[in-house]
């Protein structure tokens, strides 16, 4: 018996349009793209939105979900504006700029130890060769592993040891606490520092440069991606935490941070009061970090080895 | 400009594998000195512990007159070009090439001076704002090279530099760097896997292979003299012809044979002169090499003629390649068969498949090597060469000449072949000889001497001429004796080994600090030879330690000495005098330590039996066993 195909006769298999297939699974992933853009952006609106609302700032908790009335008392408020309305001595204890000139004195400071920490880590990780190297890495990898907070009792009897638990100390307890460890977090920036060929250290070598002199000529201007992020991200740590605000400062505000101040604007005693003032603090730290984001994101600019060699 | 030497330059991996082994090579100023080999082969690590960016393991290498092991790379004064140019992709060419001069702190005018005339040189002056990302791998590389000018080093060194351009801009760039090494009059020394690089822009080309140097010699000669079949493959396209085969003397002809074929060719023993004779007995298998451009496809045109079977032909538009078989049988693949010849025909021959034809062979190119060690059999400066003698009493009669034996070369009346090393012959004897050749032998003259029907070799100075009569000696101590194929007298053993340890022990020496006369703890250094110390100084210790490690203390070395090296004195080594062999002019002391023999040059007329042997440590050669090292 023959069949078809031997015949030479070959069914017409039926394939649908290119173009079809290709408008309808964008459609489906731009719709699910959308909802999940919508359910991550909603939070953020909403603290927002509700840091405008009107006249009564002591309003309990959700009554509306969008507000109908704005003004900006609430943010008058936060910065030492005082409307005679609102004179009682329930907000005494509410010193938002100073809250936030700590957490940015902290946030700095923090930053620069960080970065540097952390890039000299890198690099020596990355370009060096000495005994213990790999063990070295390994262990500080599995001790990340750990969630910090874990060393809470240690480092607050260090703390007090060196008497760094007592007024305006405790910034710098903080600031400590926040850099100190910053040489753990070498691994995203020593993957960086290993694309950087070695070829280039090697020439500045025979050019006469000494490690140091290769670390900031070659190897920094060519780290920018990756200083930036480290940088990034030791700023916005001091504006996050609040385990160890909360563990070296206690009740303590004058020498917070912002997380302190806000957290204790949502206890149970201030919850219905200071709901739309903890709106406008939530605001407000998203401010520094979103303005450091844009001025440093040009620096985002990938292939900045591009053209040293052969790729 | 300065000329660099290295001397026994190992480099072993901490995992024990030996990148580079005993490299010792003298390089002049302003020689183009070419690595080439396969990839793996250790060109790249020696070039990279010149320039100081790996470690040498031992050894010694100097930059002038320097030894510089020890030295930072930027303190060595040398320049390098990267294979992948290594450019700083965030400056510009002008601050690519001014690096290294600001670093020096160069007044700025200079370095401006010197970084526009490096442009000029490279043509690159419009380049001089750009980034490296905005401009051409060749433009790059001109960069890459500019930035090694600036700096007027010592000595260049050139990684692969156009291993990433393509097929036309590296024929171009070749002949750049060839001219700016003839601009620039300085050391150059070049890596490269290709050897048509090599060939082109070497003075002299260094062959390596697995980590060892298989031949140093300036390109004609590589290609004329190779050493080994390595080399007589790795040089010359296409690559040369090899076959098994033997060899077999008969008359003053030589029969080549090739295995699983017909070829059987007679050719003068003239062209085999300086061929170890015992290749030539007709069982030995040997490698025999022939390149294409010594076959042709005119019968005519040589007198060896062979026959073969066309397997395919590749036009090259210059010339064409036939590719062939000599065993016209064969049923495997020309690709595979071991008889495989490839021929340069003219341009445009054509041959059918399977065609028979006759080819004619040059044999006065034909290279021979062993089949083992694969070590060419008639090196340019021949080990040895064999003659008949008769030795009558204690006279040995050779070619002619009568030479009375000393004491120490007693045998019985009767046929002998004595076996003369080249170095054996001097200029300074009695045997009549005529030098019937000339030649430079890398800096080295060989003189070929007709002395009876043989050709005797020797290293002689200039005033042996060709057409000169001259006088030979030849060192009886160098000569073997055999009888009917069995050793009867040996050459003495001119390399003494004994094996011992370093040894350190603490001291307590007077030293001046800060004015004051104070008593130091301080570590002194001995070799342990055979129940035997050797005071070792700090220099010696020191490169031992270099070499061997931090445990070298417990390692076992070797220390190798000459006769010459070693005295009898009042204290030192035990040993017996099993007896005192008398060359003549020359007396020997064979001396026991248990299994072990060591040979000493002492004065006429000694006697002793129980003597004590005295090295000097540094004089000795020093290898560590193990790992087979030799750490000075």
């Amino acid at each position: 018996m023959r069949n078809a195909s031997a015949l030479g006769i070959k069914k017409q298999k039926r394939y649908r349009s290119m173009k079809a297939v290709k408008i309808t699974s964008l459609t489906v992933i731009h719709i699910i793209l959308t909802v999940m853009a919508v359910i991550w952006i909603l939070p953020f609106g909403y603290v927002f939105i509700h840091s405008f609302r009107g006249n009564d700032i002591t309003i309990p908790f959700p009554d509306q979900i969008f507000p109908t009335e704005f003004s900006l008392d609430a943010w008058a408020k936060m910065f030492g504006g005082n409307p005679a309305n609102y004179a009682d001595n329930k907000f005494d204890w509410i010193n938002f700029p100073r809250w936030f000139g700590n957490t940015l004195l902290i946030a700095c400071c923090s930053c620069v130890l960080t970065t540097l920490m952390t890039l000299a880590t890198s690099y020596a990780f990355s370009r060096m060769r000495f005994r213990m190297r790999q063990p070295y890495m390994k262990l500080i990898l599995i001790l990340g592993m750990f969630p910090g907070f874990l060393g809470m009792i240690a480092i607050y009897n260090i703390l007090r040891a060196f008497g760094l638990n007592e007024g305006p100390l405790k910034i710098i307890a903080l600031i400590f606490v926040y850099s100190a460890g910053a040489g753990m977090g070498y691994y995203v920036c020593k993957g960086f520092f290993d694309t950087i060929p070695k070829g280039l250290d090697e020439a500045a070598k025979l050019d006469g440069a000494n490690q140091a002199q290769i670390f900031f000529k070659i190897t920094l201007p060519l780290s920018k991606p990756i200083i930036v992020y480290t940088a990034l991200t030791a700023f916005m740590a001091p504006w996050m935490d609040f385990i160890f605000v909360k563990l070296i400062c206690s009740g303590n505000f004058d020498y917070g941070t912002v997380s302190l101040g806000l957290q204790a604007m949502l206890e149970t005693e201030n919850y219905n009061s200071h709901w739309i003032l903890f709106c406008v603090g939530a605001t407000m730290v998203a401010i520094p970090i979103t303005i450091l984001f844009m001025f440093l994101q040009k620096y985002y600019v990938a292939g900045v080895t591009g053209g040293s060699v052969k790729g | 400009m300065a000329s660099v030497k290295l001397n026994h330059i190992y480099k072993v991996y901490p995992n024990g594998v030996k990148a580079v082994n005993d490299f010792s090579m003298d390089i002049a100023d302003k020689e183009f000195i070419v690595f080439v080999g396969p990839s793996g082969c250790g060109k790249s690590t020696t070039l990279r512990m010149i320039a100081g960016l790996e470690e040498i393991t031992a050894g010694e290498l100097r930059i002038g007159d320097m030894v510089v092991n020890d030295m930072e790379p930027k303190d060595r004064d040398i320049a390098m070009v990267f294979q992948n140019y290594a450019l700083y992709p965030h400056m510009t060419v002008y601050e690519n090439m001014a690096f290294g001069l600001k670093l020096r702190k160069m007044p700025k005018d200079q370095i401006d001076a010197r970084v526009k005339e490096a442009a000029r040189i490279l043509g690159i002056t419009e380049y001089l704002d750009r980034k490296p990302k905005a401009m051409s791998g060749g433009q790059r590389q001109r960069v890459a090279l500019g930035r090694a000018i600036v700096r007027e080093p010592k000595v260049f060194l050139l990684d692969e530099p156009l291993s990433n351009l393509d097929a036309k801009l590296r024929t171009a760039m070749r002949s750049e760097i060839s001219k700016l090494h003839h601009k620039l009059q300085t050391t150059f020394i070049y890596v490269t896997h290709d050897q048509v690089e090599a060939m082109t822009m070497g003075t002299r080309i260094v062959v390596m292979k697995d980590g060892f140097v298989q031949q140093i010699d300036s390109p004609r000669n590589l290609y004329r003299f190779p050493g080994n079949k390595f080399v007589a493959g790795f040089i010359g396209t296409p690559q040369m012809n090899f076959f098994d085969g033997k060899l077999l003397k008969h008359g003053d002809k030589v029969a080549v044979t090739l295995d699983n074929t017909d070829v059987k060719l007679d050719a003068p023993a003239s062209y085999f002169n300086k061929a170890n004779s015992a290749y030539l007995d007709g069982s030995k298998p040997v490698v025999i090499g022939l390149r294409a451009e010594h076959i042709s496809v005119d019968p005519k045109q040589y007198p060896f003629k062979a026959k073969c079977r066309v397997s395919h032909t590749e036009e090259l538009g210059t010339d064409c390649q036939v590719y062939a078989d000599f065993n016209i049988a064969s049923e495997e693949t020309v690709a595979e068969s071991p008889t495989r010849v490839i021929v340069k025909a003219p341009a445009g021959s054509y041959y059918n498949v399977d065609e028979i034809i006759e080819v004619s062979l040059d044999l006065a190119h034909i290279h021979v090597f062993d089949a083992e060690t694969e070590n060419t059999i008639a090196p340019r400066i021949p080990q040895e060469v064999a003659c008949d003698c008769t030795v009558a009493n204690d006279t040995l009669s050779l070619l002619g000449n009568e030479i009375a034996l000393p004491e120490a070369i007693k045998v019985q009346n009767g046929k002998y072949v004595v076996t003369i090393p080249t170095t054996a012959i001097n200029l300074k004897g009695k045997i009549e000889a005529e030098v019937v050749e000339e030649e430079d032998v890398n800096g080295q003259r060989l003189v070929h001497l007709k002395v009876g029907d043989a050709i005797l070799f020797a290293i002689a100075d200039a005033e042996a001429k060709v057409g000169k009569k001259a006088k030979i000696g030849i060192d009886l101590k160098q000569i073997r004796l055999e009888k009917d194929g069995e050793v009867v007298v040996n050459p003495l053993a001119y390399d003494n080994a004994l094996t011992g340890k370093l040894a350190k022990r603490k001291i307590v020496v007077e030293k001046e600090v800060k004015g004051k006369m104070k008593k130091v703890n301080d570590l002194a250094f001995s070799l342990e030879i055979a129940g035997a110390s050797f005071e070792c100084s700090r220099a010696l210790a020191l490169r031992l330690v270099n070499g061997g490690g931090q445990d070298v203390f417990n390692k076992d070395l070797e220390f190798r000495f000459t006769p010459y090296q070693v005295a009898i004195g009042e204290e030192g080594i035990a040993a017996t005098v099993e007896k005192v062999v008398n060359y003549g002019a020359e007396s020997f002391a064979v001396c026991k330590l248990g299994e072990k023999t060591v040979n000493v040059s002492v004065p006429d007329g000694f006697a002793e039996t129980e003597v004590k042997l005295s090295l000097n440590a540094d004089e000795l050669a020093i290898i560590e066993v193990t790992r087979s090292i030799r750490l000075a």
